[in-house]
C-alpha cells in the first residue's frame, strides 16, 4: 500500500465518521427536542445566583422553576437586585409586587411544649432532629437549639423561652435561617404583616393540645372572627392572605391558645 | 453459562476497573463525597458501559473486516462520545425520571478511560467470539465499578466527622482509603477456578 493511501485512509474514515456522528446527533437533538419552558433559563439567568436556600428551595436552579410554575413568589429571595428581579416579573407576565418580606418563627411552643426525652449532649438542632425527629413532642416544634442563632449572620436570632425569636430591627431578612432549620419553621411573610400564625401543627385540635399549650388547634375562631374574611383553615392551620389582611388584631384576640401573634417590632 | 459467570467475577472482584486496573480514577475520586451521588453515577457507568460494549463489538468487527484495527483506538472514542450524546437524548426524551436520576453523570463520563477501557479489552483481552460475552463484561465491569465507589463512598461520609489529623484531612485520607480497599480487592487475584 503506499505510504499516501495509508494516510488518507485513516484521516478519510475518521472525517467520515465525525461528519455522520454530527449528522446524525444534530438531526436527533432537533427532532427529539424536549419542549422545556424557555422562561426558567431567562428567570435562572436573572436570580442572584448565590444558591444561598434562602427562599427554601435547592438552589436557584430549582427556585427559577418554581417562580415559572407559579409555587414560589419573587419576594422569597432576597439576594436579587431589585432591577433584575422587575425583569424577572417581566418574563413572568406579572407585576412585581416589589415587596419585602421579614423572616418569622412559626412555632411558639418552646418550654410550653413537652419534650419526648432528654437530651443532654454535643450538638444543635441539626443533630438533636436526627435522634427520633427531635426532642419535642410535637413533630414541627422548634427544638431551641440554637442552629439559627449560630447561623444567622445578623445576630436577629434569640431563644426566648426555649423557641427561636426574630428580632426585626436586626434581621437582614436573609433567608439563613430558613436553609438551616431543620423543621422548617422560619417562614417569610411580607414586611407590612403585623400578625403571624405562629405554629405549624396540622395536626387535630386534642393531638395538639396533648403536646402543647400554644399549639393551633383548629377551632377556627379566628377565620370567624375576621372582619375582612383573610384567614382560611388548611389542614387544620389557618392562613392568612396579607393581601386582604388589615392588622386590625381580632384574630390574636381571639386565639385560644395564643398561637397568632404579633410581629417583634422593629 | 459457567464462563458468563466468570466474567462476571473476574470483571466486579478480580479485575475491578478501579481498584485493580486504575481506570477511572477521576470519577472515583470525584463523584464519591456522597453514596447517593456516588449510586447516580455508578449506574450512569453500567449503563454506559453496557451500551458501548455492544457498539463497539460490532464496530470492531467492521474494523478487522476491513484490515484497519489499528484505528481502533481512535474510532473507539469517536463512537462512544457520539453514541453516549445520542443516547442521552433518546433518555431526556422518552424516560426523564432516568434522565433526571442519571443527570449530569451521563455526559460526565462519555470519555472516561474505563469506559473506552472496557471496549478495547473486549476485543483484545477477553478476545471473545460472541457479541453477549462483551454485553456481559460492560455490565459486571460497570457494577464493579459502582461497588467501588459505593465502598468509598460510605467510608468518606464516616470519615466526614471522624477526628482525622489536619494534614491529612480530605483528599490525602480519602487516597489512603482507596489504597486499602485495592489491597482488600487485591486479596481476588488469588481466586482461581480450577
Amino acid at each position: 500500500m503506499p505510504v499516501a493511501l495509508e494516510i488518507l485512509i485513516p484521516v478519510l474514515l475518521l472525517t467520515g465518521l465525525a461528519i455522520v456522528f454530527a449528522v446524525l446527533i444534530a438531526v436527533c437533538s432537533k427532532k427529539f427536542a424536549v419542549v422545556t419552558d424557555d422562561r426558567v433559563d431567562k428567570v435562572a439567568s436573572l436570580l442572584s445566583g448565590a444558591n444561598c436556600g434562602g427562599c427554601g428551595y435547592a438552589g436557584c436552579d430549582a427556585f427559577a422553576a418554581a417562580l415559572v410554575k407559579g409555587e414560589a413568589q419573587l419576594s422569597m429571595c432576597n439576594a436579587t437586585s431589585k432591577a433584575n428581579k422587575a425583569l424577572i416579573a417581566e418574563v413572568l407576565g406579572g407585576a412585581d409586587t416589589g415587596e419585602e418580606t421579614i423572616v418569622v418563627c412559626a412555632c411558639s411552643g418552646g418550654e410550653l411544649c413537652s419534650d419526648k426525652y432528654d437530651y443532654q449532649g454535643y450538638g444543635d438542632c441539626a443533630s438533636v432532629e436526627l435522634l427520633a425527629g427531635g426532642r419535642k413532642s410535637c413533630p414541627v416544634g422548634c427544638i431551641g437549639m440554637s442552629k439559627c442563632v449560630s447561623e444567622c449572620p445578623a445576630h436577629a436570632i434569640d431563644i426566648v423561652g426555649g423557641v427561636a425569636v426574630v428580632d426585626q430591627g436586626k434581621c437582614i431578612s436573609c433567608g439563613r435561617c430558613i436553609m438551616y432549620c431543620p423543621k422548617k419553621l422560619l417562614k417569610r411573610i411580607p414586611a407590612s404583616a403585623k400578625y403571624y400564625i405562629a405554629c405549624s401543627n396540622c395536626d387535630k385540635g386534642k393531638e395538639v393540645r396533648v403536646n402543647c399549650a400554644h399549639g393551633c388547634i383548629g377551632c377556627e375562631l379566628c377565620a370567624k372572627n375576621c372582619p375582612e374574611g383573610a384567614i382560611t383553615l388548611k389542614d387544620n392551620l389557618p392562613v392568612i392572605d396579607y393581601g386582604k389582611c388589615v392588622s386590625c388584631g381580632v384574630c390574636a384576640e381571639k386565639c385560644p391558645s395564643k398561637c397568632i401573634l404579633t410581629v417583634k417590632s422593629k | 453459562m459457567p464462563y458468563v459467570l466468570l466474567i462476571v467475577i473476574n470483571a466486579v472482584f478480580v479485575n475491578n476497573f478501579v481498584l485493580s486496573r486504575f481506570l477511572g480514577i477521576c470519577p472515583f475520586l470525584g463523584v464519591s463525597k456522597k453514596t447517593d451521588t456516588a449510586l447516580g453515577m455508578g449506574l450512569a457507568v453500567i449503563f454506559v458501559m453496557g451500551v458501548a460494549s455492544v457498539i463497539t463489538y460490532a464496530i470492531d468487527l467492521a474494523l478487522v473486516a476491513a484490515g484497519i484495527e489499528y484505528l481502533r483506538t481512535i474510532v473507539f472514542i469517536l463512537v462512544i462520545a457520539a453514541l453516549i450524546q445520542l443516547v442521552e437524548i433518546f433518555v431526556k426524551r422518552f424516560s426523564p425520571s432516568l434522565y433526571s436520576a442519571l443527570g449530569v453523570y451521563l455526559p460526565l463520563i462519555t470519555t472516561n478511560c474505563a469506559v473506552l477501557g472496557v471496549a478495547i479489552m473486549n476485543v483484545t483481552e477477553l478476545a471473545t467470539t460472541n457479541i453477549l460475552y462483551s454485553f456481559v463484561n460492560g455490565v459486571a465491569s460497570g457494577v464493579g465499578f459502582t461497588i467501588a465507589i459505593l465502598i468509598l463512598a460510605g467510608i468518606r461520609e464516616k470519615m466526614e466527622i471522624a477526628d482525622i489529623p489536619e494534614s491529612f484531612k480530605g483528599f490525602p485520607i480519602t487516597l489512603a482509603a482507596a489504597a486499602v480497599i485495592a489491597m482488600g480487592f487485591a486479596a481476588f487475584s488469588g481466586l482461581s477456578f480450577g
